[in-house]
């Protein structure tokens, strides 16, 4: 059941998660998979489909796009708007701190010592996600989700294909095959 | 060098790539090479920066537009990074709209399973580059135990990861 949404509970997470989530855009993505889907319910698998595939071929950084595409879906404009600007101006203020004392802390073993720890847990984050992605689908699905998951790991572990490219053959996958599955 | 063009040319680098160090080779040729603002040592510490740093490692450009320019500088960056992202608004209405059909509903769910695969896949390189030591792996996996099984925000799990790092270097042991 969806929590009740509002402009400021959804700032709140995409500031929440620029702030405290390290190890890059996917980190990212999968820390807002786990707040918008499985936790709060404001987002549907399906709708985050939607989103992820749009953030894939926007041009810049995927991250952006996809906080774009969510806030744009749950709360239109306002909502785009505010997801954007709230997940990337703590990690810029940050940035810009960090670069303006960049000797200084390449340096401090305090610092580093916390943000590899984060990154260790930004993991873990990763590997949860794909699980809570996959459970639901595995669950209901199980050959047709292999199907699509084997080949899509396989093509883009080996760099066979780009993730932009994976995602156009599983959407082409979807689109001659369609099952019974997603309601 | 103005903040104006500064956003100009970082926004020609990000609008035409699609993924966060893709448009390193464009800045490197507008602001290293051509306009001889930045040097190649700002270039990989401000790549090394966004990687220590919460966020996209395209946020890289923030740190360039400072090593440039100042503060004004990273904020043409930070517009730069964010400026491309406002095309996903068309992009995601035109989807939303089609995913009522049963085969449109088809195309996202397979493309929900192939993005977890791409999840998957983003994963091994930054667990490569971050689990160096038996401590930090075993954060990992119980990060990994810990949200797969409860509903507790990211952000705690996050928190409880860094403390860890500085307890670990309160003993003289940093990770």
């Amino acid at each position: 059941m969806r929590q009740k949404l509002s402009v400021a509970r959804l700032a709140r997470v995409f500031l929440r998660n620029g702030t405290f989530t390290f190890g890059g855009g996917d980190a990212t993505t999968a820390s807002l998979q786990r707040e918008l889907v499985a936790n709060r319910g404001w987002l549907s698998e399906r709708e985050f489909g939607a989103c992820y595939a749009v953030s894939r071929v926007t041009p810049g950084t995927n991250l952006l796009a996809f906080c774009t595409a969510v806030g744009w879906t749950l709360l239109g404009l306002r909502g785009a708007l505010s997801a954007l600007v709230l997940a990337s101006i703590p990690g810029a203020v940050l940035l810009m701190l960090m670069t303006g004392f960049y000797d200084a802390a390449i340096t401090n073993a305090w610092l580093a010592s916390a943000i590899h720890a984060a990154l260790a847990a930004a993991v873990g984050i990763m590997l949860a996600a794909v699980w809570l992605l996959l459970r639901g689908p595995l669950r209901r699905a199980p050959a047709r989700t292999l199907v699509v998951a084997v080949p899509a790991l396989v093509l883009s572990l080996y760099g066979l294909l780009t993730p932009l490219e994976v995602l156009a053959l599983a959407a082409g996958f979807g689109l001659i095959a369609p099952g019974r599955e997603p309601t | 060098m103005s903040a104006w063009l500064l956003y100009l040319l970082l926004l020609k680098a990000t609008l035409i790539s699609f993924s966060g160090l893709s448009s390193l080779p464009i800045v490197r040729d507008e602001l290293v090479v051509h306009y001889a603002v930045l040097s190649d040592s700002q270039l990989n510490a401000a790549v090394a920066l966004a990687r220590a740093a919460p966020g996209p490692f395209g946020g890289y450009v923030i740190s360039v537009g400072y090593f440039a320019g100042g503060v004004a500088g990273g904020i043409a960056g930070w517009l730069a990074l964010i400026t491309p992202a406002l095309l996903a608004i068309p992009l995601v209405h035109y989807v939303a709209r089609s995913t009522t059909h049963p085969r449109a509903r088809s195309v996202v769910h397979a493309v929900v399973i192939a993005s977890a695969a791409l999840i998957l896949v983003a994963t091994v390189p930054i667990a490569a580059q971050a689990l160096g030591s038996t401590v930090l792996i075993i954060i990992a996996a119980v990060s990994t135990l810990v949200l797969a099984a409860t509903g507790l925000e990211t952000a705690w799990v996050i928190a409880c990861a860094a403390a860890t790092g500085l307890l670990f270097a309160w003993f003289g042991v940093p990770l």
